[in-house]
């Protein structure tokens, strides 16, 4: 066994979380001064204006724009990469990520489909993206868990093959769409590219129930994953009911993913990496490794964003071009620093 | 099956549960002096024309300063590069697709006039932030503009300026018509949008507004056969119908009659042997405001040289 890191994993994650929260709201393509920014707020919360803030336009900026999007992100990132590290264990993969078994193509297919329809500007006519995106991730797994059913089983290799098959099938089916679009190229380009985070407070209104049904369930999957990791016959005469684990995993990890994809669009790469930089400094239990890959991916889609939308600022790069960009260094990093034999 | 109709009605219960997790945003305005209403169907109201406006696209800037607001725009997205003035004003992004809505937020201007490459998203972002924003729809053919010029007009509180503008460009266009009227061929033109892959260039197919000027100044256009506004045509096709006379929309990007011309396949068409191949400036065509007339123009001057001599 590897040496696992002496650094309190709860601790270290939290404050790394705290830090990332701050840098979120504090940077923005609109400078606004550390002092100013807690005047505004402190000031707010007690009814008054701050005097730092004549025209109110700090003030809008924080708690329109920067504080829901800042909520919605962690919330996203948990869900990328607390179901990332569960299919990880659930399919004992190390290459498993979120969108294995299709959520992501289905949901660009719907998000497509629907930015083609031009439905009204109406509240409901807004919603038309976000629900296509969500009903079309939720529908690809069920396709997919379906095609791969073996009487009453469904084989993990199944699930993976299936999921690959139908994702190929699904993306030419979006490829071919944005082809034969006239102007909608770029705005599904950047959706599929995770540059389209929906900004204010209703988003993360939509959310919410999915993430908290996701992410409760995902954090109480830890213990089962970890006995399924002696393999399946063992698990079973360990009283593990494999069947249930892999349905109940699928679940919650394609209720909290659909959600996160609904209204922030595809990023890449977190639910893929954070499971291992966890796994690589603390070690492969499960029920750690997923609350911490959650603390994790909040952190890093926080400072990615950060990256994102001050880079090249006032223009905002589409934050899944950043995760990979910054992101793959960084687990490279840890990679070689953990000098990792056996890793996996 | 069991099962299935269990996930159904999870299915179902899910998408009642998104669906209502929204809330209103449009904006209930009272009686003021301009009351218009925007291509997405909404009513835009202010108290007196706007001073202080941020321009989301290059045509809507270019209408601006057209119209004689150039002095009230305050903030324009990053492609907006005419008139020259205009690159001096505040940049509040645009691409990727990606406005800073802090930036526009922080110059808080009293109207956004945003077109149809930004998405309702954008619009109900920047209206979730108490702007006012006008949704400027493209015109749909040449007399769609005039209405276009006007609108913002009466919103710059330069309604007056538009009029003339308009009536102007009305003569122009029926200045084209007249002349066009005279002609005794309609040449086939190819018009290419972008050739970086030169086996299959992109150009503008039935329905663009490319293909009704290209028509209005006195030419065919060899894509008005295919089947989508705008299209790949295979070279093969091209070869087939040998066009009189190619435009390179993408000379802005650097593309050259040279280059064209030394395409494999290419060197036996008719336009390229008797060298009617001309570098077009596709800003004039692809951004719907005032400059559509000048490109017109210049397409019907390129088309038809023997009555302008």
């Amino acid at each position: 066994m590897r040496k696992k890191s002496t650094l309190p994993p709860y601790l270290t994650l939290t404050v790394i979380l705290f830090a990332a929260i701050v840098l979120s709201v504090a940077i923005g393509s609109v400078p606004i001064p550390l002092r100013a920014l807690w005047d505004v707020l402190w000031q707010s919360i007690q009814g008054h204006v701050s005097s730092l803030d004549p025209g109110g336009v700090y003030l809008n900026i924080l708690t329109n724009l920067r504080v829901p999007h800042m909520l919605l992100l962690i919330l996203v990132g948990a869900a990328l990469a607390g179901s990332g590290g569960a299919y990880q264990g659930l399919f004992r993969n190390p290459l498993a990520d979120p969108f294995l078994i299709g959520i992501s193509s289905g949901a660009g297919l719907g998000a497509v489909l629907a930015m083609l329809l031009q439905s009204p500007y109406t509240r409901v006519g807004l919603m038309t993206i976000p629900l296509a995106a969500f009903g079309g991730g939720v529908l690809t797994v069920l396709i997919v868990t379906m095609l791969a059913r073996v009487g009453k089983t469904v084989p993990t290799t199944n699930l993976i093959l299936a999921g690959v098959a139908v994702s190929s099938f699904t993306s030419a089916l979006t490829s071919g769409l944005m082809i034969q679009s006239t102007g909608e190229v770029r705005r599904a380009l950047v959706w599929l590219m995770g540059g389209s985070v929906m900004t204010g407070w209703r988003p993360l209104v939509g959310v919410l129930p999915y993430m908290v049904v996701g992410l409760t369930g995902l954090v109480l999957i830890g213990h089962p994953l970890n006995v399924l990791q002696f393999g399946e016959e063992q698990a079973f005469q360990l009283g593990v009911r494999v069947e249930r684990v892999r349905w109940v995993t699928i679940l919650v990890a394609t209720l909290s993913t659909a959600a996160a994809v609904a209204y922030a669009g595809i990023i890449g790469f977190i639910g893929l990496v954070v499971p291992h930089i966890v796994r690589l400094i603390w070690g492969g239990d499960y029920r750690r490794l997923i609350p911490l890959s959650m603390l994790g991916g909040a952190s890093m889609l926080l400072l990615t964003d950060v990256a994102a939308r001050s880079l090249l600022a006032p223009q905002e790069i589409p934050v899944g071009i950043i995760t990979a960009l910054l992101g793959a260094p960084f687990f490279l990093w840890v990679l070689k620093r953990a000098k990792a034999q056996n890793y996996w | 099956m069991k099962g299935k109709s269990f996930f159904k009605s999870i299915l179902l219960l899910l998408l009642i549960m998104l669906l209502t997790a929204c809330s209103s945003v449009m904006p209930a305005g009272q009686s003021g002096e301009v009351s218009l209403v925007d291509g997405l169907g909404k009513e835009i109201q202010l108290d007196q024309p706007a001073q202080k406006i941020v321009s989301l696209s290059p045509s809507v800037t270019e209408i601006l300063f057209a119209v004689g607001a150039g002095d009230q725009v305050i903030g324009r997205d990053s492609f907006s590069n005419y008139p020259a003035e205009a690159s001096s004003i505040t940049d509040v992004g645009g691409s990727m697709g990606n406005y800073s809505i802090e930036t526009i937020t922080s110059l808080q201007p009293d109207l956004v006039i945003a077109a149809e490459i930004n998405t309702p998203e954008q619009v109900s972002a920047l209206e979730g932030m108490g702007l006012k924003v006008y949704y400027l729809a493209n015109p749909k053919s040449i007399s769609e503009i005039y209405d276009m010029i006007l609108n913002v007009g009466i919103l710059s509180g330069h309604a007056d300026d538009a009029e003339k503008l308009n009536a102007s460009l009305q003569q122009r266009v029926q200045a084209v018509e007249d002349t066009i009227a005279k002609a005794t061929t309609r040449p086939s033109v190819f018009y290419e949008l972008d050739g970086t892959d030169p086996a299959k260039p992109w150009t503008p197919g039935p329905g663009s507004f490319l293909d009704e000027l290209i028509m209005a100044a006195g030419g065919e256009n060899i894509a008005a056969g295919l089947s989508s506004a705008w299209a790949q045509i295979s070279v093969e096709e091209l070869l087939v119908k040998d066009p009189e006379i190619i435009l390179l929309g993408d000379s802005i990007y650097g593309m050259t009659p040279e280059q064209v011309a030394a395409r494999a396949g290419w060197e036996g068409l008719t336009a390229i042997r008797e060298g009617r191949i001309y570098p077009f400036n596709d800003d004039l065509v692809s951004r719907p405001g005032p400059r559509l007339v000048d490109g017109l123009e210049e397409l019907a001057q390129l088309i038809h040289p023997e009555l302008y001599k």
